[in-house]
């Protein structure tokens, strides 16, 4: 069953952007990727989840509710990561989170300590003065404690260490056993690789793809950044065959796709001084994907 | 229909402000109300029956001479409308556009709480401070006229008088926040708040300056709010006061509809 359902939505703020004609659903217990380059649209879809904006046309409905008539009763199992934390500067993050509980109306001291003691946060300092890690931290918590039943996370992990990244990934992956559902936007495709079942990708406000994380990763174009003696030797190994991206001084970026091997042979015909496979962003691989393939 | 945790934040983020107004209206109240010399009054009032028509023409009818009537010209005539209105500007701002500008508002809308909900516990929030400053004045008013001119102020007058200076200040209130629900930057909506009950402020003292210039007093609301009309119990300045109330009254409501309706890109 359809837990969130976007239907032809339509925001158009003319010069391309907003979106257009938009639709893809989100299903009972699934982690739901939903991807784009800046500017995409992202935001924007998000927004009208939330009821913050009104669709042109078009309808979005979580739990069967319209997002934008039934606003409270949409929110009341709903917890939202937003992808600025603007939070009451005066408070701490402390004060900041018994208010959003009493203001909710919900008691949820337990989770709430739990969610602190996870993610190591240190709530008693003024949220002004809070780096933008711990900022995030307190967003999370206060996204999570109240224990919904949907989740809308708009780039949850800006801002995160490396190990704080991994316990968030963990507490989706518990959440998502426990049956919730979730909306997920990001930016780095091991994140989405290691969280999501599916994703959505959306380009200038349109439907790009919706596919498998498996069949992205089957997809993937990889990168590797081959560093050589010399500048000629170089040229000279840009000449075999292979998919070439980049040539810089004694450096060639190559493009792998399922030729693995025939690239490890060429290499070692190659005087190879250096490998490095630099980290690509998802949106590095789906436009190369795409762009590719279907001409998106 | 109200949020208290909302509206006990809001009573804590208005509170320094409402602190600092009441101060200095405090001072003020303490430096002009030893002033009144109750001499003067008899004296006037011989004047006013010695020669009625003179003293009518100068202005000067039996409530202008009275301690209420000291107290409406010195104290109701300026101060009191301007200080109960720096509040409500900077509360207005405060309550609704500065947490769409910020992106604090997000929090309060990622909830289940009606939009109406939120404006509506900010408001009264406003109208909380609005009615806390006029009653304070009020009870300050009492308070320093009994203790130094014992029995000389007609209270029941000056509270009428109070009670048209609250209904102008509501009437303001809803204005400003009309604006703050209106605008989605701070910048429009404190622009706009104060700019128009500033431009309406300064009509009325060129309205007051007299000659051709008194018909620009139909151009301001300020002309409803008739300190020593109500004084005297004029049917005219309370029907005056009744229709700032109403106005006041629709304001908010107004700003609560198109807070519920707008878009907000928070």
């Amino acid at each position: 069953m359809s837990i969130m359902e976007v239907k032809c939505l339509k925001r158009d703020y003319g010069n391309g952007k907003g979106v257009f004609d938009l639709s893809f659903s989100v299903e009972r217990g699934e982690v739901f990727g939903f991807l784009g380059p800046n500017g995409a649209g992202k935001t924007t879809t998000i927004r009208h989840l939330m009821g913050f904006l009104k669709p042109e046309s078009g309808t979005c409905r979580i739990d069967g509710k319209d997002c934008w008539l039934d606003r409270p009763s949409v929110q009341k199992n709903l917890g939202y990561i937003p992808g600025e934390m603007n939070f009451f500067d005066d408070m701490t993050g402390a004060e900041f989170l018994n208010f959003i509980e009493k203001y909710r109306g919900v008691d949820s001291s337990i989770r709430k300590m739990d969610l602190i003691s996870l993610f190591e946060l240190d709530a008693k300092g003024k949220l002004k003065k809070m780096s933008k890690g711990m900022k995030q931290k307190v967003g999370i918590v206060a996204a999570f404690m109240h224990d919904p039943d949907i989740l809308i996370l708009d780039e949850p992990t800006s801002g995160l260490d490396p190990l704080m990244q991994n316990r968030f990934i963990d507490l989706v992956a518990e959440e998502r056993e426990k049956g919730k559902t979730i909306l997920m936007s990001s930016h780095m495709f091991d994140e989405v690789e290691r969280a999501c079942q599916r994703v959505c990708i959306i380009k200038n406000g349109r439907l790009a793809a919706v596919d498998s994380v498996d069949g992205l990763k089957a997809a993937q174009v990889k990168k590797y950044e081959v560093t050589l003696e010399s500048e000629e030797a170089a040229l000279e190994f840009a000449n075999e065959d292979l998919a070439i991206s980049e040539i810089s001084h004694a450096h060639v970026t190559v493009l792998v796709q399922n030729n693995i091997s025939q690239f490890i042979a060429l290499m070692n015909k190659h005087p190879i001084v250096n490998i490095s496979a630099p980290s690509q962003s998802l949106e590095e691989i789906f436009l190369q994907y795409y762009g590719g393939e279907k001409g998106v | 229909m109200f949020n208290f945790t909302l509206y006990k934040r809001g009573m804590r983020e208005t509170f320094a402000l409402l602190l600092i107004i009441s101060a200095v209206l405090a001072m003020y109240f303490s430096t002009i109300i030893p002033m009144y010399d109750p001499s003067l009054e008899s004296v006037l009032n011989q004047l006013a029956s010695s020669m009625p028509q003179v003293m009518a023409i100068m202005g000067m009818g039996e409530s202008g001479s009275t301690m209420a009537g000291f107290l409406a010209s010195y104290l109701y005539g300026l101060l009191m409308l301007m200080f109960p209105m720096v509040f409500v500007i900077i509360s207005a701002n405060k309550l609704i556009a500065r947490h769409v500008d910020k992106g604090s508002m997000t929090y309060l809308l990622a909830a289940p709480v009606k939009r109406s909900t939120v404006a509506f516990s900010q408001m009264k929030v406003i109208a909380t401070g609005v009615f806390l400053i006029i009653a304070f004045a009020s009870l300050l008013g009492i308070a320093l006229s009994e203790a130094l001119f014992p029995g000389k102020l007609e209270i029941g007058a000056f509270m009428l008088m109070n009670a048209g200076a609250l209904s102008l200040h509501l009437f303001i209130a809803g204005m400003c926040f009309l604006c703050s629900c209106l605008f989605d930057e701070s910048k429009y909506a404190v622009g706009f708040g104060a700019g128009i009950p500033l431009l309406e402020f300064a009509v009325q003292m060129l309205a007051n300056a007299g000659g051709s210039a008194e018909k620009a007093k139909y151009a301001t609301f300020f002309t409803l709010f008739d300190a020593s009309g109500l004084i005297a119990g004029e049917a005219g300045a309370i029907a005056g006061m009744a229709a700032l109330f109403v106005g006041a009254v629709l304001l908010f409501f107004g700003a609560i509809k198109v807070f519920s309706k707008k878009d907000l890109h928070i």
